[in-house]
């Protein structure tokens, strides 16, 4: 009887896509596969016994020209060949074997009906060798109301009327319970809805008279949706066909379960989460403040099914970050009296880039309507120090570096301000420029923002200085992605688990460096790396498509990062490999390519000066 | 009655005829393993056989053959190493299914064990109990090829160095699952490739050359009179 040995099966399922395929299929499958040892002696001959098969990298080192695009260094769990399958082609395959290894070769009469038979397989293949990967990793992206199953969002009292009641009834009925739609039911079934849109055209407008039975005037047949679907289905389906009221019912037994409105979708999307800012906003004392913040890991982690579910979570907390600090700002004085004189209160990188996570510290400053007298000085001080503290408390680290208003270097005039940034622009030291980057990003979030639009105004053209921007590229090329040349993910030294990546340090942060330069050099000021994006699109330096990649890729670690945190309850950014599926993996190097690629476009364009 | 040749250097006459200048390259193997009762093949039983052929330093994953042997001995300490528990052992065919099948290869493929000398001794044993005729056998060891390498580099092999998943670390195979009789199969016959394609990239050179290593051994078969020259 054949048989196939684990280690290839095993070896398969950690292979995307293969990873999607029944054992059964797997094993179906492996049955045409052979595998080869490559060596640079025969390596020639092997691919030329094997024409057009699909060739996946089980171990060894790889120099691969497969198409007309560059040759590329591959190795373990790199496909090559994708492009002749798929294109009918017979490009012949160059090899050099750097290290000998292990090759699966499968047919392509094997490959063809998998990707017939697997959209999801056929999907995978085709893009392949595009940037399409992590467009779709972010494809599924929503923020998490919309994954919410109706079930769980409509009230539990279905106000219906049957088909022989009276329009009059009906339309009091409607009003009794202030609702601007009504479930028409036959037996138990659903046969119509009558909406205030259906009163208006067919009754009022028409002079139909009031005693004749609703169904001579209600909506029949209307669209409708079962409960087990999500938010995002209704959402869907009320676009699609532009209706604003769409019954519910139960998937089985079709009784009626209650209506979505387009209201309810409004007050949904700012659900949950916008509660406890709500609650956050209302807290009367520190320790409401604290003991409300705390919640909010756990309502992330609760609430955070999908790894879409993240690309709000930085944004949640960084606004809730802001309440905080207002709140606190106003305990302090309700305790202290006034302000000797107007200031801002400054929040710098992640919180002012709205890209928070759980592990992120606070750093923020105070800018000063004028140089302060010693007494002055003191209540600011105390003031900043009872700011950081409390942030403390709700669970926003201090920084390490020192790098909030409680230090007195950052607490400036906007005069003094204004000429330290003259001072670094002026001389960009590799320090400086590490020291000033998270300076870069900065947002107002309390006290008087005049203050703070003066100092952007006048730092402005500073910050778009050639010489400065090309400071800056050097630094962002500086810090590589961790990759090896042969496409193997580089781990963290002396870190357990052993096959960690910081996702933070290797690469959300040189998106981030990168598109500030971009940024600075468009003279943009929103401090968020997507709100960059967004407006970078037209008239930058960064082409479109590069930017959407970007984006893309920056949502997609984000994400990755998020999950990481809160599946493992900690607040670092060393996130294990074999944590990942294997199409995770594959996007992740795709990534890291993409970010490569974009240091070297930096490079080019700003770091000549 | 089979016989071990003991002498290393193997005459060049008494590898047969159709593999004696055949390149290593053309030569079909059949990498074979099995799981037995006990270390001591006077006593050992077969639980498990699996095999895979290999040629080109090609292996089809359609050739894999793997089948539980119904035995009636004590699985001993068995059951922890491989797995195999005896409700398997009941669903397991006859030994003699799976050895008529093995011996269709014997005078197509050089077999080729990690560690010879005890399967073929089990197999020499199993073979004779049924009264079933074999051919001569080429056999080709990757436990003494390794061997033969370490000396050739470090003088004395450490500890474990000849261990199959050892073997594999040392030519960067990927790690696979220790024994189970299929996959411990695979892994051989992509250790010997990874060997071979080392003592010779060039994938010519015939059997002989590998005399002087103590992996190419020639058992003797019971079908015929030994023939010294054919």
């Amino acid at each position: 009887m054949t048989s196939i040995p684990q280690q290839s099966l095993d070896f398969l399922k950690a292979s995307a896509p293969f990873d999607q395929l029944s054992t059964e299929r797997l094993m179906a499958l492996a049955r045409h596969i052979t595998v080869a040892y490559l060596t640079s002696e025969n390596a020639a001959q092997i691919l030329a016994d094997r024409d057009n098969n699909l060739f996946l990298i089980s171990s060894g080192q790889f120099t691969v020209k497969d198409s007309n695009e560059v040759e590329q260094n591959l190795s373990e769990g790199d496909f090559f060949g994708v492009g002749n399958l798929l294109n009918k082609l017979n490009h012949a395959i160059d090899i050099k074997v750097d290290s000998a290894g292990l090759l699966y070769c499968l047919p392509a009469a094997q490959f063809d009906s998998l990707c017939n038979e697997n959209p999801a397989v056929a999907k995978f293949f085709e893009t392949y060798h595009s940037d399409q990967l992590y467009n779709d990793a972010v494809a599924d992206s929503k923020s998490m109301w919309l994954y919410k199953p109706i079930s769980e969002v409509i009230s539990d009292t279905v106000i219906s009327s049957d088909t022989d009641t009276s329009i009059l009834r009906a339309t009091q009925q409607m009003s009794e319970a202030s609702i601007s739609s009504l479930l028409i039911t036959e037996g138990d079934k659903l046969v119509g809805i009558l909406t205030d849109r259906d009163i208006r055209n067919r009754v009022v407008s028409k002079e139909v008279s009031v005693h004749l039975p609703v169904s001579e005037v209600m909506t029949k047949e209307p669209f409708k949706i079962t409960e087990n679907r999500t938010l995002f289905d209704a959402l869907c389906m009320m676009t699609e066909h532009n209706i604003h009221h769409l019954p519910v019912i139960d998937r089985i037994t079709h009784t009626p379960l209650g209506m979505l409105t387009s209201s309810d979708m409004i007050r949904h999307q700012r659900g949950n989460i916008l509660f406890l800012i709500d609650e956050l906003a209302k807290a009367k004392n520190l320790y409401e403040l604290t003991r409300l913040s705390w919640q909010l890991p756990h309502y992330f982690a609760k609430h955070a099914k999908r790894l879409g579910d993240f690309d709000v979570a930085g944004k949640v907390l960084s606004q809730a970050t802001d309440i905080m600090t207002r709140k606190l700002l106003t305990f302090f004085q309700q305790q202290n009296g006034n302000p000797p004189f107007d200031f801002c209160w400054l929040v710098y990188g992640s919180q002012a880039r709205e890209d928070q996570n759980m592990g992120s510290d606070q750093d923020n400053g105070l800018l000063l309507e004028r140089r302060p007298n010693q007494q002055e000085d003191e209540y600011f001080a105390q003031m900043s120090q009872y700011v950081c503290e409390g942030l403390g408390k709700c669970g926003i680290k201090l920084c390490d570096g020192n790098i909030m208003a409680s230090n007195p270097e950052l607490r400036l005039s906007v005069e003094d301000a204004i000429n330290e940034s003259e001072k670094w622009v002026k001389e960009p030291t590799l320090d400086a420029i590490l020291h000033f980057n998270i300076f870069l990003d900065v947002r107002a979030v309390a006290g008087n923002k005049d203050l703070f639009t003066a100092l952007q105004a006048a730092r402005k053209p500073l910050l778009k200085q050639p010489l400065f921007l090309s400071a800056l590229a050097r630094q962002a090329a500086d810090v590589a992605v961790p990759l090896s040349v042969f496409q193997k993910f580089v781990f963290q030294k002396g870190h357990q688990p052993e096959d960690c990546i910081d996702l933070k340090v290797n690469a959300i942060a040189i998106i981030n460096n990168l598109v500030r330069i971009y940024a600075l050099a468009k003279g943009l000021e929103m401090p968020s790396t997507i709100g960059r994006l967004d407006n970078l699109k037209e008239e930058s330096q960064l082409t479109e498509s590069d930017g959407n990649d970007l984006r893309d890729i920056w949502l997609f670690l984000n994400r990755l990062r998020w999950r990481h945190q809160l599946q493992n309850s900690v607040t670092n950014n060393y996130v294990s490999i074999s944590d990942l599926s294997s199409i995770q993996r594959h996007q992740l190097k795709a990534a890291f390519k993409t970010i490569k690629r974009s240091q070297q476009g930096v490079s080019m364009k700003f770091a000549g000066g | 009655m089979w016989q071990t040749l003991k002498n290393w250097f193997l005459p060049k006459f008494t590898i047969p005829a159709h593999f004696r200048h055949l390149p290593w390259q053309q030569i079909p193997f059949l990498a074979i393993d099995l799981e037995l009762t006990s270390l001591d093949a006077k006593e050992s039983n077969i639980l498990s056989i699996g095999w895979v052929e290999g040629k080109q330093s090609s292996i089809a994953l359609a050739s894999c053959y793997y089948q539980v042997i119904a035995t009636k001995a004590s699985l001993n300490q068995s059951p922890v190493i491989h797995g195999l528990l005896d409700e398997h052992i009941a669903q397991g065919e006859p030994v003699k299914v799976a050895l008529e099948k093995l011996r269709h290869y014997a005078e197509s493929h050089v077999w080729v064990f990690h560690n010879t000398n005890l399967d073929m001794s089990v197999l020499n044993k199993v073979f004779l109990k049924l009264g079933m005729p074999l051919e001569d056998i080429v056999t080709l060891d990757t436990l003494q090829l390794a061997l033969y390498q370490i000396r050739k580099s470090e003088s004395v092999p450490a500890p474990n160095a000849a261990t199959l998943t050892s073997c594999r670390q040392r030519h960067n195979l990927p790690l696979a699952p220790a024994h189970n009789a299929l996959d411990d199969a695979v892994a051989t016959m992509e250790l010997l490739f990874a060997q071979l394609s080392q003592l010779d990239s060039k994938g010519r050179e015939p059997l002989s050359a590998l005399t002087g290593t103590g992996a190419l051994k020639v058992f003797k078969g019971t079908v015929r009179p030994q023939r010294i020259n054919p």
